[in-house]
């Protein structure tokens, strides 16, 4: 079990690194994809309903990084993500579906939601509606889009990450 | 019936009381991350770099191989060339204009201190951190302090140092929302009996810039150079920040504004100069 969490560090530490040094050259707008952010929507939205501590530790790793690679102070990502973790979970249990746990419709809306709301309240340099910020929300989609299909290709076959 | 009530309670305070206690360890857990914050980014930078280094080089080469497929053939390489040997001329004229001036003594200082007496660090690029800001794997023990200017080796602008650790730090760029510097208008046209023009580039984000400030009367021209003027006295005079584009004017305005394409750029820029001895 403790195998998946490792795997999780490393694949969050691995998107961090990816999305401050590769995507640079790849940029949006100026604008690079918030990979960490995605995959931690993903681990979040796929997982059990019941599993907060799950969430905690997701949010914290994720956020962690997230800071450590920013120019926030070490802890604002943290604190976000878990609201986000435990928002997503919330919004989750109100819209269950019978046939569809996990529709396309509701991740997409949802994740572009919360992304917005971390983009705005994160102590950046700057904070406000602009080219950069529409370049960040189209390709952090477009990541979370493909991810979304090959997670849910995985929990077909495992019914959870 | 009570002795259910009070259990729903004491489950409900429970629950409560965890929540507290785990928002608790959780503020201390952070306070103690920020208590050592420099320490921390500077080890996981430390850590990160090889990695990081392998990764931004493997996107600098990725990407030169795709943009010649998006721009057909090889023509990304070869405007990168042309645009590196265009700045170096501009450079050039920039400062015989000012020659031509009668400001030579001026100018020889300018050189000098441009030159010579400029004490240069040069640090490598490793990472764009969003919002208009640079990692270079040079810090505090390489004598860079916060606010320093950052150059390319043609004299191009990029901006200041403003988060300084050990053995890293970041560059936020001119195209920063946060960032405005002054500058003076090189006019196009070989007027050189023109006047200077003042005004400031603001950042924009998304590695965009535009000028601003500039009184409505004055003439500014698309192809008009921009380098950095000493009024403000954080960067040193006559680098090169960008060329206008598109002029603005609204005569019920008291300034005019312009589009301006900066000269900085990230592609196939992997290393540039921290100035540590500019006197402000």
């Amino acid at each position: 079990m403790w195998f998946k969490y490792l795997i999780i560090i490393l694949l969050l530490y691995f998107f961090a690194l990816l999305q401050n040094s590769f995507f640079a050259h790849f940029n949006l707008f100026g604008a690079v994809p918030n990979l960490v952010f995605v995959f931690f929507f993903l681990l979040v939205f796929f997982e059990k309903p019941d599993k907060n501590l799950r969430v905690i530790f997701y949010a914290i790793i994720a956020g962690l990084f997230l800071d450590v690679f920013s120019c926030a102070y070490l802890g604002a990502s943290i604190i976000l993500l878990i609201i986000i973790g435990f928002l997503i979970k919330k919004i989750q249990s109100l819209l269950k579906e019978k046939k569809d746990k996990h529709p396309f419709v509701y991740f997409l809306s949802l994740f572009l939601i919360l992304l917005v709301i971390y983009d705005l309240l994160m102590p950046h340099l700057d904070m406000s509606f602009g080219i950069y910020f529409f370049g960040r929300m189209i390709y952090s989609l477009l990541f979370a889009t493909a991810g979304f299909h090959v997670c849910k290709k995985i929990v077909k076959k495992d019914n959870v990450i | 019936m009570n002795g259910l009530k009070n259990i729903s309670i004491n489950k409900k305070n429970n629950i409560l009381l965890k929540g507290l206690a785990g928002a608790a360890v959780l503020f201390l857990f952070i306070f103690v991350l920020n208590f050592f914050n420099a320490q921390i980014k500077n080890s996981f930078y430390f850590l990160s770099y090889p990695v990081q280094k392998v990764f931004f080089a493997a996107g600098e080469t990725a990407s030169g191989y795709l943009k010649p497929v998006f721009n057909v053939g090889n023509l990304a390489k070869e405007n990168e060339n042309l645009k590196r040997e265009n700045e170096k001329l501009l450079f050039q004229i920039s400062l015989l204009q000012a020659i031509e001036k009668g400001n030579r003594a001026l100018i020889d200082m300018s050189l000098q201190s441009q030159n010579r007496d400029f004490t240069t660090v040069m640090a490598e690029i490793y990472g764009l951190d969003g919002k208009d800001a640079l990692s270079i794997n040079k810090g505090s023990a390489d004598g860079i302090l916060e606010g320093m200017p950052v150059i390319n080796q043609q004299g191009v602008l990029f901006g200041k140092t403003f988060e300084v650790y050990k053995n890293f730090s970041k560059v936020v760029l001119i195209s920063n929302k946060n960032s405005v510097i002054s500058v003076k208008v090189q006019q196009s046209a070989a007027d050189l009996s023109a006047l200077e023009i003042d005004g400031v580039v603001k950042g924009n984000g998304g590695l965009e810039v535009y000028l601003d400030l500039v009184p409505v009367d004055e003439q500014i021209n698309e192809g008009d150079v921009l380098v950095t003027s000493v009024l403000e006295g954080v960067f040193p005079k006559d680098l090169l920040v960008g060329k206008i584009t598109k002029k603005e004017k609204n005569d019920q305005k008291p300034f005019q504004q312009a589009h301006v394409e900066p000269f900085f750029s990230l592609d196939n820029t992997n290393n540039l100069f921290v100035i540590t001895n500019y006197k402000r």
